[in-house]
């Protein structure tokens, strides 16, 4: 089966796409050129989803049938103007299921209920009591995980930084901190319980209880919703990081440590894909096809994506422009005939 | 009521379907921005902010003068105008 991966850079969005093997690559010319493109998905009825962003321009959000024919969406997310926010890009895009969210900077979660078209603020999260205590990260103040409970989506999840993750069980209407277990990056002095800093989230396919979280501070996992959270680090060479994925079919998870949040470099100057294939309680590196001599490039929090196929593809691209596949589960590695902006996103599609 | 030109920015193009140089019948330089943002709905987030106002990084020129300058950008247009879309750029 082939593949597609909207490669999103600081300067534009790339199509790579593969054979049946996905071991011969074609990378396109750029799309949205000049544009920061920081987020793709795709819904169940085939319609693609881009979010753009700007400097000067500010964000914008794009939808194709085909990749080819784009259309910008007119009432996508917004602030209203009394709130005295701004929004100035959008991280996530989430289309189900249920409904369609989207999570942006300065931190908020929207959604949409007609594929898109328009967006509602998610007010019980936007307007938590805590939110004049939101503080940003390093990254801003952004809302840049969603996850949904497939069995029952009026459960969902959110990711801020640097503040924590909220769940809502009753379809977004109220949210409650989910952050027991992890220490905070800046305690707040009114709110014990935010300040957490969480760099991405992914849950089991099967067992939405069952999430995974990277954190400023570690690597965690919660087996209860995210009402608690213990660490899962053996074998990680550092606490630090941002990507985190899992193949649902076999529930293989993958990361990129980097030394620190103080250096923010792969360690050692090897770069080096991590993997759990026991639910996160060992973690193996995986260096074939990698550079392991002076390699300082990053991956960033949406830079690394999975295929579910069999056996798992794995993507990654890189602060440097580089981007790695592997169409084994990660045993080995190839690198895409291009060298790209820096990557920002990476979104990978099954072409059937 | 004077027709007047308005040039956008390359980066702008897909918003309007390649139209950078439009024509336009407005009497203000508010009028002007209307009726561009009447034609090409996607145009006013990219130009204007949650304030309603330029984005910080966006200037706009009528004829020589940046209306960064002026008290008001309520100022009248005559035939043969032109309002230009720039990004300021800074740095090397």
């Amino acid at each position: 089966m082939s593949v597609t991966l909207i490669l999103g850079t600081a300067k534009g969005a790339f199509l790579a796409t593969s054979d049946k093997d996905r071991s011969a690559w074609t990378v396109g010319d750029p799309l949205f050129k000049g544009w920061k493109v920081t987020a793709s998905a795709r819904d169940d009825g085939g319609r693609y989803f881009v979010a753009t962003a700007s400097d000067v321009y500010g964000p914008a959000l794009h939808v194709s049938d085909d990749l080819k024919k784009w259309r910008q969406i007119e009432k996508g997310p917004a602030w209203r103007q009394d709130l005295d926010r701004k929004l100035t890009q959008i991280w996530t895009l989430h289309p189900g299921p249920g409904r369609f969210y989207a999570g942006v900077d300065e931190a908020g979660l929207f959604a949409s209920d007609d594929r898109g078209e328009t967006w509602s603020p998610v007010e019980g999260l936007n307007e938590h009591a805590t939110r004049s205590n939101w503080s940003p990260g390093n990254g801003g103040l952004c809302a840049h995980a969603v996850l949904v409970d497939p069995k029952n989506t009026l459960r969902v999840w959110c990711g801020i930084s640097a503040v924590g993750v909220f769940r809502s069980d009753d379809g977004g209407v109220s949210w409650h901190i989910r952050n027991k277990g992890i220490p905070a990056v800046i305690e707040d002095k009114q709110h014990k319980d935010i300040g957490c800093c969480v760099h991405g989230l992914v849950a089991d396919p099967d067992d939405a209880n069952t999430i995974y979280r990277r954190e400023h501070n570690g690597m965690f996992r919660s087996r209860d919703g995210g009402d608690s959270w213990q660490r899962i680090e053996n074998g990680l060479p550092s606490w630090f990081g941002f990507p985190i994925a899992m193949d649902r079919r076999t529930r293989t998870l993958f990361v990129h440590p980097m030394e620190s949040d103080e250096y923010r470099m792969p360690v050692d100057g090897q770069f080096r894909i991590y993997r759990s294939r026991d639910g996160g309680d060992c973690w193996e590196p995986l260096t074939n096809g990698l550079p392991q001599d002076g390699a300082y490039m990053g991956v960033l929090r949406s830079a690394m994506d999975v295929d579910h196929l069999d056996p798992c593809g794995v993507y990654v691209g890189t602060t440097a422009g580089t981007v790695y596949v592997s169409n084994d589960t990660g045993d080995s590695w190839t690198q895409l005939p291009c060298t790209l902006p820096r990557v920002l996103s990476v979104s990978v599609f099954n072409d059937g | 009521m004077g027709k007047v030109t308005i040039e956008l920015p390359s980066v702008l193009d897909a918003v309007v379907d390649g139209n950078r140089t439009l024509s336009f019948d407005a009497e203000t330089l508010p009028g002007a921005l209307a009726a561009l943002t009447k034609r090409y709905p996607g145009l006013a987030v990219h130009l204007f902010d949650e304030t309603g106002g330029f984005r910080e990084h966006v200037l706009c020129f009528h004829n020589k003068i940046n209306t960064r300058w002026l008290e008001s950008i309520d100022v009248p247009l005559r035939d043969g105008d032109t309002i230009t879309i720039l990004q300021a750029v800074s740095g090397g």
